[in-house]
């Protein structure tokens, strides 16, 4: 557990509109914990998680990853070795509707297939045994025929964490990935995730909103404000005074179940 | 500010610039020949244009009037202090009003519209020979115009399908969400402005150079209508390329795909079906362009009908354009349909 997976050294990443989003973050994320990122809307969390797979690039600092340091990656090539070892689930599942569930899943060998061979469609068997593999272990392998916009919010989510890990990740981003479920299907999603993170051994770095949430799901806490880092430590010593300093005066703990 | 004040000053200097040439003209009644001195008449306008931005400025900045410059182009916040006059107590509203009449009056003299000739018998009574000759058709000429309409269709479906796989791969080079690497941004702004000046030429023009390059016929005027379609298809599509949804493309770039997988799995699936429907529409638009291409020696209906109306042979001229009518409003109509079913 205490082997680091991912080092973030001095992260600073401002945006063209002069908007600094991170101002020197450090953390360490550990080789099998659910690190659970929080903070305000704006606080960074967003930012932090795209520019470890890269969808943003840091204006400064360090990502170290498996010997390298992935915040200096420049080449496409070296970007896309990178995130096939990084899966992420958004906010938004993010999944393409007018394709089947399975072709969903499918793309997440995108990073290891010809380019010819992919846009053909033509997968090979391991591959889709893989994608249909994935899709059992978040329990939706019968609507694998099915358009994935014909899918619930929750169901599409777990196509979107089946896609993630037909890539093999070491790592699985998650940016939000209960914010547009309704309270019950927040739970079924979270839960997939925790299985991910226990049986795979997969890390988990994801942004949450309700600390209910996190002090179920996290082994671990990170909370930004402003861009910086004011709390890292166990999700259970998050009390009064600190939700306080993390989500600013006045804040009242919203509770979901 | 600034931005606004320059477009305040071009729209006054042209409204203002153009009235005081009209009327110079009005007054100095110049010759002929004075009218065709370009240079020194630009040299007069470009005065014009100049005493028009000096009174634009005037009036607002030191007379505190505003100028329908002012009134268009002033910012949001300055719009939303004005207060409401009725349109006749404002300056701006004089503006327009006289700005409108003055160029309806000119162009009543540039057409040289005339009662007189509209109601003259003589030519009323060739209209009216015409109009019986279009109504009684030459149903004999019917084999002839329906071989040349087949050809005109053709010649548009060959123009519209060669045009659909260019337009599809210069549709990403032209949008500009995907195009904003150092080097991508260039070959963007490149291909935009050579789109719109292919697209600014009409493909009446095209089919001219084109009869002249490979001869009077039909493949001039598909060629023509070809370039005319990759130009305003290849718009058409790289701007829904540009409103595609941002989300897919994240989705599919976490997973390592290259530029390539990524626009063929997070885009083309947004755009495919608006692609279809612009191609439908390009296809009908072209049958109707192919048949006027014809007049100029684009092959086809077009051609035929040119050669009849050279011999003023009405009745001829009729069965063409019935057929020609009958054709375009079934595309039309087609197309309508596909492209409601494929929304």
């Amino acid at each position: 557990m205490s082997e680091s997976i991912l080092s973030i050294r001095n992260l600073v990443k401002t945006y063209p509109n002069g908007v600094q989003a991170l101002k020197g973050v450090n953390i360490d994320v550990k080789k099998g914990e659910f690190l659970v990122v929080i903070g305000l809307s704006g606080s960074g969390k967003s930012t932090l998680l795209r520019c470890i797979n890269r969808l943003h690039s840091p204006t400064s600092g360090e990502i170290l990853f498996g010997g390298k340091d992935i915040a200096k990656a420049v080449g496409t090539t070296d970007i896309r070795e990178l995130r096939r070892e990084i899966g992420m689930i958004f906010q938004h599942f993010n999944l393409i509707p007018r394709h089947t569930v399975l072709s969903n899943v499918l793309m997440g060998r995108l990073g290891d297939t010809s380019t010819l061979k992919s846009m053909l469609g033509l997968w090979s068997p391991e591959d889709k045994a893989k994608a249909i593999e994935y899709l059992r272990l978040v329990g939706i392998a019968e609507k694998a025929k099915i358009r994935a916009d014909q899918l619930s919010g929750g169901q599409q989510q777990r196509v979107a964490i089946a896609r993630a890990l037909t890539q093999d990740p070491q790592i699985l981003l998650a940016d939000e990935p209960v914010a547009s479920l309704d309270p019950a299907t927040c739970h079924t999603v979270m839960d997939y995730l925790r299985k991910v993170n226990r049986e795979l051994g997969i890390t988990v770095i994801a942004n949450l909103h309700f600390l209910s949430l996190v002090r179920e799901y996290a082994t671990r806490v990170v909370a930004l404000k402003a861009g910086e880092v004011v709390y890292e430590g166990s999700p259970s010593n998050i009390n009064d005074s600190w939700f306080e300093r993390i989500y600013g005066e006045g804040a009242k703990e919203v509770h979901i179940n | 500010m600034t931005s606004s004040f320059i477009r305040r000053t071009v729209f006054d200097s042209i409204t203002f610039g153009f009235l005081l040439c009209v009327a110079l003209i009005a007054i100095a009644q110049p010759t002929e020949a004075q009218m065709l001195e370009l240079g020194k008449n630009t040299a007069i306008f470009f005065v014009a244009l100049g005493l028009g931005g000096v009174l634009s400025f005037v009036l607002n900045e030191l007379a505190k009037v505003k100028t329908l410059g002012e009134s268009i182009f002033a910012p949001a916040y300055k719009k939303a202090q004005a207060e409401e006059t009725s349109w006749y107590k404002t300056f701006s509203g004089w503006q327009l009003a006289i700005t409108l009449t003055v160029t309806l009056v000119v162009a009543i003299f540039k057409t040289r519209f005339s009662m007189y000739e509209l109601l003259n018998e003589d030519g009323f009574a060739g209209a009216v020979r015409l109009f019986q000759g279009l109504l009684s058709p030459n149903f004999a000429l019917l084999p002839k115009a329906v071989l040349n309409i087949i050809e005109t269709i053709f010649m548009a479906f060959l123009a519209t399908a060669l045009a659909i796989p260019i337009a599809f791969v210069l549709s990403f080079f032209s949008a500009k969400n995907i195009m904003q690497g150092p080097v991508s941004f260039p070959i963007y702004l490149f291909l935009r402005t050579l789109m719109n000046i292919t697209r600014s030429i009409e493909a009446l023009i095209w089919a001219i150079i084109f009869s002249v390059w490979v001869g009077i016929g039909p493949f001039a005027g598909m060629l023509a209508l070809m370039i005319h379609s990759i130009a305003s298809l290849t718009k058409q599509y790289s701007e829904m390329v540009e409103v595609v949804s941002e989300g897919p493309i994240e989705g599919v770039q976490s997973t390592g795909a290259n530029k390539l997988q990524m626009i063929w799995f997070a885009i083309v699936p947004q755009v495919i079906l608006p692609y279809i429907s612009f191609t439908v529409y390009r296809w009908d638009i072209n049958v109707r362009m192919a048949t006027i291409i014809g007049l100029v020696g684009g092959g086809g209906i077009g051609t035929m009908l040119m050669q009849y109306q050279g011999q003023a042979m009405w009745p001829e001229v009729g069965c063409i354009i019935l057929v020609i009518a009958v054709v375009v409003w079934a595309m039309d109509q087609a197309s309508a349909y596909l492209r409601e079913a494929l929304k």
